[in-house]
């Protein structure tokens, strides 16, 4: 009787993939502009390759498989309807990419006419996919933290384009605005407002329903989305706000909430009844523990000015950020969703349950820990290369070795799902 | 009436899912198929919506939800 069941109408799988695909291969070219560039590239956070770096993975990895992610996220999580997502996903998903290689090439080569270009691609692009979903986000009737968490990113993901697309134009064309000032609240919102809030908001979903952990505690999910969005909002009163003293006073905390979120996290999979170490598990652990590196290092980063004088210090926090925690909690959750993907789809042509093979066989097991390996090497080499240019190109080889691999196993899950739906059609 | 309980707390998905669609296979009208789950599972929701299925759900305080499905006569 299951062949006769109907699936509902989630998004066509070829919507998430196309953003999945397309992802690490920005992170591979990150890893080759660290090669090309050598020694220099990560003396300061202000060199035109650290700018140009920093979109490559927050941009050209990050924003395409978290937006890939939402879609299929929103009807499975929380049962909302992505308007005409085929449609959308085609528009945006192709606007993003060259939007992301214009900025970059425009930060790299400071070519103004570059900049200028990238900026109404993005307001187009991700000006869409923020009101798409928010529709879907406000109209849903599900409640729950993971909901509000999603509301608030995208909103976070707003605020941080709007300002992205001042601080471009700006540069462009040498308007007098306070650069350092926009650009610290341009990435709170960036890092924290939109990736962190959608990372926490996923993970009281997913967490729980992947890694077999315990629920996170009601009391945890209930603040920790408001307490950050107060902090960023504090965070961005610098704009105004011109006192030494404030920085510190919101960091700590900030970094404090941080800790909570990363701390809950690994409790929640130390105390797990049913142990399982799957890639998925691994990266989150990694990216939990790269966070509450970040905590100690910003901590450092205020309590000894001293320290955070050398350039190299920020630098540092940015590897911790973008490839120890992100880079590492999406790649995680794709090992996940693509293999669940794979499976839900081809449940959906109706074969018996039996027909369809396990979610196991979507991606092999060995293949995921073996990039995973690499990706730590790679996370490590990079932290070290930040004192030592010296180990740069090594640790920029690594890096793209790791994307190279990631975007093997998802090219290969692709074809696996081919594979099985063909064999699946031709047996009907 | 019989119920058939499927604790989906430890298992990984798909698993809960895969378990609960065999269970309804076999359902007999008036029975009943209690789903434990700490998440609430929509894709399983609009399989069951399209297919004449009706279910409860109660969240216990330790999180976990109980998810009662019954078929629906007709
Ligand atoms: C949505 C995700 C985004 C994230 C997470 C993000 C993150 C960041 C970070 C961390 C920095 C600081 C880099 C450093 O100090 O080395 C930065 C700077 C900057 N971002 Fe973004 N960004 C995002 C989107 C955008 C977009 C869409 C644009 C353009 C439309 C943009 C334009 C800029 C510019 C122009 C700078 C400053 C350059 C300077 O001051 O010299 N960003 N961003």
């Amino acid at each position: 009787m299951h062949a006769s069941l109907s699936f509902d109408q989630a998004p066509p799988i070829s919507v998430p993939y196309r953003f999945f695909l397309v992802a690490p291969w920005f992170g591979a070219t990150a890893g080759i502009l660290l090669v090309w560039a050598g020694a220099d590239a990560l003396g300061s956070r202000w060199t035109p390759e650290a700018l140009a770096l920093t979109h490559l993975i927050a941009l050209g990895f990050m924003l395409q498989a978290m937006c890939g992610a939402l879609f299929q996220f929103i009807p499975v999580a929380v049962g909302g309807n992505v308007w005409r997502p085929r449609l959308v996903a085609n528009t945006v998903q192709p606007l993003l990419l060259l939007a992301t290689l214009l900025l970059v090439a425009g930060l790299l080569f400071g070519r103004p006419v570059l900049l200028s270009a990238a900026v109404p691609l993005f307001l187009l692009a991700i000006g869409g996919f923020v009101t798409v979903v928010a529709l879907a986000l406000w109209q849903t009737p599900a409640t729950g933290m993971t909901l509000w968490a999603m509301r608030m990113a995208i909103a976070g993901l707003a605020i941080t384009v709007l300002l992205g697309s001042l601080l471009a134009e700006a540069l462009a064309h040498g308007f007098a605005v306070p650069i350092v000032d926009l650009t610290n609240v341009h990435l709170g919102w960036g890092l924290g407002g939109w990736a962190l809030m959608l990372l926490a908001g996923v993970s009281y979903h997913v967490v729980p329903m992947f890694q077999l952990t315990r629920p996170y505690p009601s009391w945890f999910t209930r603040s920790f989305g408001l307490l950050l969005l107060g902090f960023l909002l504090a965070w961005s009163s610098r704009l105004l706000l011109d006192d030494a003293l404030w920085s510190p006073l919101i960091a700590y905390p900030l970094l404090l909430i941080l800790s909570a979120y990363a701390g809950t996290t690994l409790w929640l999979q130390y105390t797990r009844r049913r142990k399982i170490h799957d890639a998925t598990s691994l990266y989150f652990r990694v990216a939990m523990l790269s966070m509450l590196a970040f905590a100690v290092s910003g901590t450092v980063y205020f309590l000894r000015p001293e320290l955070g004088a050398d350039p190299r210090f920020v630098v540092w926090l940015g590897v911790l950020a973008l490839v120890g925690v992100f880079v590492s909690a999406i790649t995680g959750m794709m090992y996940k969703i693509v293999p669940f993907l794979n499976w839900l789809h081809l449940q959906r042509l109706g074969a018996p349950i039996s027909a369809v093979p396990n979610m196991k066989k979507m991606i092999p097991a060995d293949a995921m820990t073996g990039q995973l390996r690499l990706h730590v090497l790679a996370v490590l080499m990079l932290l070290t290369a930040v004192w030592q240019p010296g180990l740069i190109r090594p640790a920029g080889l690594a890096l793209a070795a790791s994307f190279v691999w990631l975007g093997c196993n998802l090219a290969g899950a692709v074809r696996r799902y081919q594979g099985f739906r063909d064999q699946i059609r031709a047996a009907a | 009436m019989t119920t058939t309980v499927i604790d989906g707390r430890e298992l990984q998905p798909p698993e809960p899912m895969e378990r609960t669609l065999e269970a309804l296979d076999t359902l007999a009208e008036g029975d009943d198929v209690l789903l434990l789950l700490y998440c609430q599972p929509h894709p399983l929701f609009s399989i069951l919506k399209k297919n004449g299925y009706a279910w409860g759900e109660e969240v216990r305080a330790d999180g976990t939800r109980e998810i009662r499905i019954h078929k629906l006569p007709g």
